[in-house]
């Protein structure tokens, strides 16, 4: 793997301390070529006075990335953690496709990371061993310091300028897990000091000299443009400084938010729009489109053996139709930017997990070369896949464009955060599974039907490639059944999609898990039986680019099960349901619910989740990932998005509800001890929470829930 | 404009302002405390929550004009160097993800405890009721809590 490529160079000019650039990239799929050409897009900085700054390429969102990253780097350099600052990248020549999604994290930074460590302390202690003029295998590292024979002892920082003058060694060992000193253990968040004092700067706490806050007056209706408006009323606001029209709508400037949102408001009421092309568009007309696409011609995106010819020659055939919503992101800082432009150059501050591709649209609509803007990537108040999107850093620059240079925040408010999302579409699912005489399962059909995520960010025609995306979580379907068959019908809508977390897997999964509980349950199995036996004694499973191997979900979903408590008696009105999935062939999760249903409520009182995310860098941070997204899984079971004219019903969290503390169940995490390559943690436990509370549902009322977002009427 | 004058975290502040903006944006926007966070200007997300004589209010929800003649107390002022119970149960906990929301967590349950000093999980339920956190950092704001209150380890 190392002899790839050179990986770490020396970057620092004299004086600076040791500075070494490092490259961090995904693992490549296999087959993939590797450059040839080193651009480092990381940096390690020894300074002279003994601090530590580490840049990280991948944005904090609440994942943890700038505590676990860190530690993989500190671990193998032997670092003293309380001198370390950890600083966000600026996208630019060193740091060319920066982003952050997918739970790729650590995975795809892991091993260069302490490889670099590793390099950095071995030059530091050949350093050491030269002025000392001792065998460097007579010396030790710790806490900062190379430690030689008698009592010898020097700073990081103090050889730091001779280590940056010796070459860097081009595969240095790496500590063997037993040796680690932070790798494995509970680190509290680097962030968390400065967030209790209200300290951590957000994107919407940038405070430049001079700045203007902007509201912009946008159509309902996405796409839709203002025909007409007067704007005497708005600019009667005090603060007010203008109004200007922009791409996106009529943004509202002034010198306090509060005015550019009152001033919005007044110019609200006297605009008329052309709301365009997706003026009719309704969430019941496109569900009748979903139901007919249901049945109608569809992309492949599995196949095993014939499952058409299966279901005819069945016994008996189970049919059901699964729904899931279109689902709004409802991160809790909404969207925002501030751009500057000046004669000395031009600046984006904002939170995003797309810094390369806010710095090219950006810069784009300024008129501007990318690398004439400098990105500075602030932290992000919920990320959840709504901040790859640019669309909120561009509208800021296309402000301050029209305003002349800014500075200029443009700040959305609650609902227009809601209202133009890149929301998570809604899909149908048919699901057919035919039974031999014997009650097996002797075919499965999953049909998807709904808008494309992939094709409304990357444009284009239909095409059957977006298949495999859409069917995530379907085609990986973990189960050895004779005859199965995963399709996809996409239906087109006119609203701008993207992904949230947890994917397209997220109603997948749903429709997938249940209906296979509804076999275990008509065939008069135990659904944990069911699925260990179907799981059978498959190993290395390959589903088209991913591989999973099954022998690890069997393992997480019967230590869950086991945890739970599964098979034991409960009273009446309470129940236990499950649910596993290895999301993206990489990390493999079983989440086992207990619930009650009582006078049609229904009250989640425990979810026990067990992972093999591989080795867990930070036992803490995975826990708070479990967590959190349990949260956000449950949270899709009470929330949508409806569309009625063209335009969401919803516009705030009265009527978009986000689970809240008193609803939160007890979570109990159980991690399987690993030495596998870390993989990933941030989406994995979201797809299984839905699934696994409704099964719960079934075997505490015998009410089988096929449709998302439950209300008290589902439970009747 | 009329004047307005307001204590905020234990300094008289006089602020020239409309006596309808919401405190909230006097806070983040005229005097720079931007610990005080924006999340739903509806009082349903609880970002924005401050002390008002040392009652836990929804800043967004609160007029200038309200405010004034009365003693605000932010995150920021909270304690001089994060040493507050409250401060230090939560970083004990590591109840932060990404920690927008948890400026008005902390100064909700700073208030809570300084009017019930042994919140049972029902006060705690209710004194959160108006709070969301996206991140689902709930169990460990529970446990922060009862941790701050002196009830757990």
């Amino acid at each position: 793997m190392t002899s790839r490529r050179e990986f770490l160079k020396v970057t620092g000019a004299a004086g600076a301390g040791l500075v070494l650039g490092l490259h961090l990239e995904a693992k490549p799929r296999p087959g993939e070529a590797a450059g040839a050409e080193f651009r480092p897009n990381a940096f390690l900085a020894l300074r002279p006075d003994g601090t530590v700054r580490i840049t990280v390429p991948k944005t904090e969102m609440g994942q943890g990335v700038r505590t676990a990253l860190p530690m993989a780097l500190a671990e193998e350099l032997d670092l003293d953690w309380s001198r370390i600052e950890v600083v966000n990248a600026n996208p630019g020549p060193d740091f060319k496709s920066m982003q952050t999604g997918g739970s790729t994290s650590v995975s795809s930074t892991w091993t260069p990371l302490r490889k670099a460590g590793a390099a950095a302390r071995q030059m530091l202690v050949a350093a050491a061993a030269a002025h000392w003029k001792v065998d460097a295998q007579a010396c030790s590292t710790g806490n900062g310091f190379v430690l030689g024979p008698g009592d010898r002892k020097l700073g990081y920082g103090e050889l730091a300028e001779a280590a940056a003058k010796l070459p860097v060694p081009k595969d240095p060992p790496l500590k063997k897990a037993g040796e680690y000193r932070l790798l494995g253990k509970r680190m509290p968040r680097f962030d968390g000091p400065a967030i209790v004092t209200g300290k951590a700067v957000f994107g919407l706490d940038v405070r430049r000299p001079g700045q203007r806050f902007a509201a912009v007056l946008r159509c309902q209706v996405p796409g839709g443009q203002p025909k007409a408006w007067d704007e005497t009323k708005a600019k009667a606001v005090k603060g007010v400084k203008a109004v200007v029209k922009v791409p996106t709508g009529l943004a509202v400037v002034a010198d306090s938010t509060w005015a550019a949102f009152k001033g919005r408001e007044a110019l609200a009421a006297t605009a008329t729009w052309d709301e365009g092309a997706g003026k009719e568009f309704s969430s019941t007309a496109l569900e009748a489109q979903m139901r007919t696409a249901l049945t109608g011609p569809a992309d492949e995106a599995r196949k095993a053996g014939d499952a058409e010819k299966a279901l005819a020659a069945a016994a008996k055939v189970m049919e059901a139709e699964y729904a899931f919503p279109y689902q709004a992101h409802a991160t809790v800082e909404p969207m925002n930017a501030t751009v500057q432009v000046q004669a000395e150059g031009a600046e984006l501050w904002t939170g995003t997990q797309s810094p390369n591709r806010a710095q090219s649209t950006a810069a784009a609509a300024l008129g501007l070369k990318p690398e004439q803007l400098k990105v500075n990537v602030a932290l992000i108040g919920g990320g959840f896949g709504r901040r790859l999107g640019t669309d909120f850093s561009t509208e800021a620059a296309q402000v301050a464009k029209a305003l002349g240079g800014g500075p200029v925040q443009v700040v959305w408010n609650r609902e227009d955060d809601l209202r133009h999302d890149l929301h998570h579409p809604a899909t149908l699912h048919r699901m057919r599974a035919g039974l031999d005489a014997a009650g097996g399962l002797s075919a499965w059909a999953h049909r998807i039907a709904g808008p494309s995520i992939l094709r409304s960010w990357m444009g284009g025609q239909k095409s059957p490639a977006m298949a495999s995306a859409e069917a995530n979580g379907a085609l990986d379907i973990p189960y050895a059944i004779p005859a199965i068959k995963v399709d996809y019908a996409e239906v087109e809508a006119p609203t701008p999609l993207g992904w949230w977390r947890g994917i397209e897997i997220v109603p997948n999964v749903f429709a997938r898990e249940c209906f296979l509980d509804e076999v275990a349950h008509a065939t008069g199995k135990d659904p944990l039986r069911l699925r260990l036996d179907l799981m059978g004694n498959q190993v290395i499973v390959r589903f088209g680019r991913d591989e999973a191997d099954i022998r690890r979900l069997k393992k997480v979903l019967r230590m869950a099960a086991e945890k739970a408590g599964w098979g034991r008696k409960l009273p009446a009105g309470r129940g236990l349901g499950l649910a596993c999935h290895a999301y993206d062939g990489r990390t493999y999760a079983a989440e086992v619910a207990e619930v009650s249903v009582e006078k049609g409520q229904l009250r989640i009182h425990k979810i026990t989740c067990a992972v093999d995310c591989g080795f867990v860098v930070n036992p803490a941070g995975l826990e708070a990932q479990v967590e959190g997204g349990i949260a956000f899984g449950l949270s899709a079971l009470f929330s949508q998005i409806t569309w009625d004219k063209g335009r969401t019903v919803e516009t705030g969290y009265h009527d978009f509800p986000v689970l809240r503390l008193a609803d939160m169940p007890a979570i109990d995490t159980v991690i399987v001890a690993s030495a596998e390559a870390p993989s990933g943690m941030g989406e994995p436990p979201v797809p299984l929470a839905i699934p696994a509370v409704l099964n719960a549902v079934f075997a505490a009322t015998g009410k089988r829930i096929r449709r998302v977002p439950v209300s008290s009427d589902s439970f009747k | 404009m009329p004047d307005y004058q307001l204590t905020v975290n234990g300094r008289l502040r006089t602020v020239d302002g409309e006596a309808d903006t919401p405190l909230l944006w006097v806070l983040r926007d005229t005097l720079g405390l931007t610990g005080t966070k924006f999340g739903c200007g509806q009082g349903v997300c609880g970002s924005c929550t401050v002390h008002l004589d040392g009652k836990a209010v929804k800043s967004c929800q609160t007029s200038l004009r309200e405010a004034a003649g009365h003693t605000i107390v932010t995150v920021e002022g909270l304690s001089k160097d994060g040493t507050h119970p409250v401060q230090q149960a939560w970083l004990a906990e590591d109840v932060a993800q990404c920690g927008y929301c948890q400026p008005g967590m902390i100064m909700t349950a700073a208030a809570l405890l300084k009017h019930k000093a042994h919140p049972t999980d029902g006060d705690i339920d209710e004194a959160f009721a108006d709070h969301v956190c996206r991140c689902g950092t709930y169990p460990r704001v529970r446990k922060a809590v009862l941790r701050a209150a002196g009830g757990a380890k």
